[in-house]
């Protein structure tokens, strides 16, 4: 077989059994790869009522088809698992090089299970699989983890590893590989801490063979051409990475300033992409082989915030920064070296501190309780919120339990912006509508990287969709969340994906993804097929939800996006029409009224009926 | 009629030396459109732009108004 190795790399850390087994080559055609595998193991193998936290979870490391290949960004991996942050499932992604030398270990899946005895990390070298003590590094932050690992076993070696908050099971603990780049979100650096599973090392030389190297080699070279040309006049992505997007949800009025309490922040210019590359900016680095090049590397050179790595990226800019009323951009810049370093997903960490800050100021929770003033815009109180969560230690491990958790247990859950307990990320939904519905239905809590509509509403790609809007944003998405479990699952980045191969055919998508798809494994999909595997995939995750307790009630909205219009800006007065939008949604998507997926829609897609 | 033109990130670019923040206040006749604002400027006049006026969603025929902000970015996915 070419593009997938069909080979699956399984760790029981209780009994430290390591075995190797074979993929179905039905099952890789039927669920495509990567995420799409991922839930089909994980819903035939576990109970989906499991606590994530217990060593019954199962946390899987994912590649797709397309990962290690010449296709453009064909480097990505995603965390699978059930989310101690929502209940519900976890499925984070992300780049930089460890997803590709993971693929070339020979292996498209590593399943962990169980619990090990004592901290250890898994190297593993093509047929070289260990497992091995990690008391040396527990404890260490992701940066001292990857280069002692990397001493220790080669320099031709990528890491994935946690930090601290991951060893102490902060719900918002993300998993770091090659230091800067993050699974982040729904605490999957928990249930890998919960497993005493430190880091995986990966190494080898087992690039997948490809059925059809010579076509698959002039995409890539026909897309780097692309990206090339768009580079030359003056890319934003290249230039700033998402950190220009500020100024832009700004002036739609969809920017969360001060927990959401506003869509407008009157300093946005002191943390927008300008000042950020004026001030700290080295160079953008790429993940590998990306002809984008999103990534940049930063230096904060002196003084309190002294440091020096990756980012912020937008959603960071839009949780830590302006969800906090925070200005001060070295403050901002040195609070996402600590997440890196830390091991923390920014976007939950900022947002839970943000709610902590209204609830501050509002006289919900005291000073004595928190230890220190709390005000919005406080950034050297957020940095000490960061450092408290990670450890676990004083009112950080109120905070470790995220926003919703934290509003409820102090009397004022109204406060927590989240879905299926999982904060928003840096799009309000009252001037976004369709986000709305997307973070009111995402199969893994609020997420942009679900099905990412903003797209269309904000950012003009293909077409620009009026945010304002309740009309067609069903279909859009559907069609969005097909799109994004296809490219999870193949492979690719959601960048290159979306900026490159969409245009105004929406299907145009599928046809080259499933072009590449075909190249790199000659399973000889259309465009209708990958569409239905990713349709299928999708409504997997969907029933693996119902069976986990998170299904059509947690189809909701906090009480601010429902009941609170936005004070300012252009979607000044607006709230989410959801209720607009909701039942076409279940419509669209074959599942009946209440939000189930229909017998029928089942048998279409072959899957379960139960 | 005084309005204000705003550029976001690459498209700043295109706006004269002395503007803040990539606004610009810009002094056009009664009855000028969004387009005949954005059009003074080498940005493309075509789906490679997202143009907004007040940061709503408008057709480029739309008349401006004193005090009216038109914001114009290169359309390309971010976040």
């Amino acid at each position: 077989m070419y593009g997938w190795h069909l080979k699956i790399l399984r760790v029981n850390l209780t009994t430290r059994k390591v075995t190797t087994e074979d993929v179905d080559p039905k099952i890789a055609r039927d669920y495509l790869g990567g995420r799409g595998w991922a839930i089909h193991y994980m819903y035939k193998e576990m109970d989906p009522a499991v606590d994530p936290l217990s060593p019954e979870n199962m946390l899987i490391f994912a590649t797709g088809p397309l990962t290690a290949t010449p296709a453009p960004t064909g480097n990505r991996y995603m965390v699978v698992t059930k989310s101690p942050l929502t209940g519900a499932l976890a499925h984070s992604n992300s780049g930089g090089e460890f997803p590709t030398w993971m693929k070339r270990t020979g292996f498209d899946l590593f399943i962990f299970e169980g619990k090990a005895s004592e901290p250890v990390y898994v190297l593993v070298n093509e047929d070289q699989i260990e497992v091995r003590s990690a008391a040396h590094v527990w404890g260490k932050d992701t940066h001292e983890t990857t280069d002692i690992l990397k001493g220790e076993t080669s320099a031709e070696a990528r890491v994935a590893c946690i930090g601290p908050a991951g060893e102490n099971l902060a719900l918002m603990a993300a998993i770091m590989n090659d230091k800067h780049r993050a699974a982040a979100r729904s605490g999957v650096g928990a249930v890998m801490g919960s497993k005493n599973l430190k880091a995986v090392v990966a190494m080898g030389n087992k690039n997948p063979p490809l059925h059809d190297p010579e076509a698959m080699r002039s995409i890539s070279v026909e897309t780097s051409k692309n990206v090339g040309a768009d580079v030359k006049k003056g890319s934003n992505m290249r230039i700033y990475g998402t950190s220009y997007v500020p100024q832009v949800t700004n002036t739609l009025g969809i920017l969360p300033t001060r927990n959401f309490l506003q869509g407008t922040f009157e300093h946005v210019h002191n943390v927008d992409g300008d000042a950020l590359k004026n001030q700290y900016l080295i160079r953008h680095t790429p993940c590998y082989r990306c002809p984008l090049s999103c990534g940049r590397l930063t230096e904060v050179p002196d003084g309190p915030y002294k440091g020096k790595g990756e980012g912020p990226e937008y959603e960071t800019i839009s949780s830590l920064g302006t969800g906090c009323g925070v200005s001060n951009l070295a403050a901002l810049v040195k609070a996402n070296y600590l997440c890196n370093e830390y091991g923390m997903d920014t976007i939950t960490t900022g947002m839970t501190i943000a709610v902590a800050m209204e609830m501050y100021e509002k006289g919900y929770i005291s000073e004595d309780v928190v230890g220190m003033p709390l005000k919005f815009g406080d950034h050297d109180a957020m940095i000490e919120m960061i450092k408290l969560m990670a450890y676990n230690k004083g009112f950080g491990k109120d905070l470790a339990q995220g926003s919703y958790r934290l509003a409820e247990k102090y009397g004022h859950p109204e406060l927590a912006v989240t879905t299926r307990k999982q904060e928003f990320p840096g799009y309000d939904p009252r001037g976004s509508q369709g986000m709305g519905l997307l973070y009111a239905t995402s199969n893994k809590g609020a997420s942009h990287m679900e099905g990412d509509v903003a797209y269309e509403e904000v950012f003009g790609v293909p077409v620009k969709e009026n945010p304002l809007t309740t009309e067609g944003k069903p279909e859009l998405v559907k069609h969005f969340e097909d799109s994004f479990a296809l490219m999870d699952s193949s492979g690719v980045c959601v960048f290159v994906g979306i900026r490159y191969m969409f245009n105004k055919d929406r299907m145009i998508l599928p046809k080259i993804l499933s072009e590449m798809m075909n190249l790199a494994t000659g399973a000889g999909y259309t465009s209708e097929e990958a569409m239905q595997a990713a349709d299928r995939v999708y409504t997997l995750e969907r029933m693996f939800l119902i069976k986990a307790g998170s299904g059509p009630e947690w189809d909701v909205l906090p009480y601010r996006m429902l009941n609170e219009p936005l004070p300012d800006g252009p979607a000044k007065g607006r709230v989410v029409e959801l209720d607009k939008m909701l039942p076409e949604f279940y419509e669209k998507r074959g599942w009946d009224e209440k939000g189930y997926p229909t017998q029928k829609k089942l048998m279409e897609l072959g899957l379960p009926l139960n | 009629m005084m309005i204000r033109v705003k550029m976001i990130a690459n498209y700043r670019d295109a706006l004269p030396a002395g503007h803040k923040h990539g606004v610009i206040e810009l002094d056009v006749p009664d009855g000028a459109t969004v387009f005949d604002a954005v059009s003074r400027f080498d940005i493309p006049l075509n789906d490679e732009s997202v143009i907004v006026l007040n940061g709503l969603t408008v057709d480029l025929n739309t008349p401006l108004q004193e005090g009216d902000t038109v914001t114009a970015f290169s359309a390309i996915a971010g976040g």
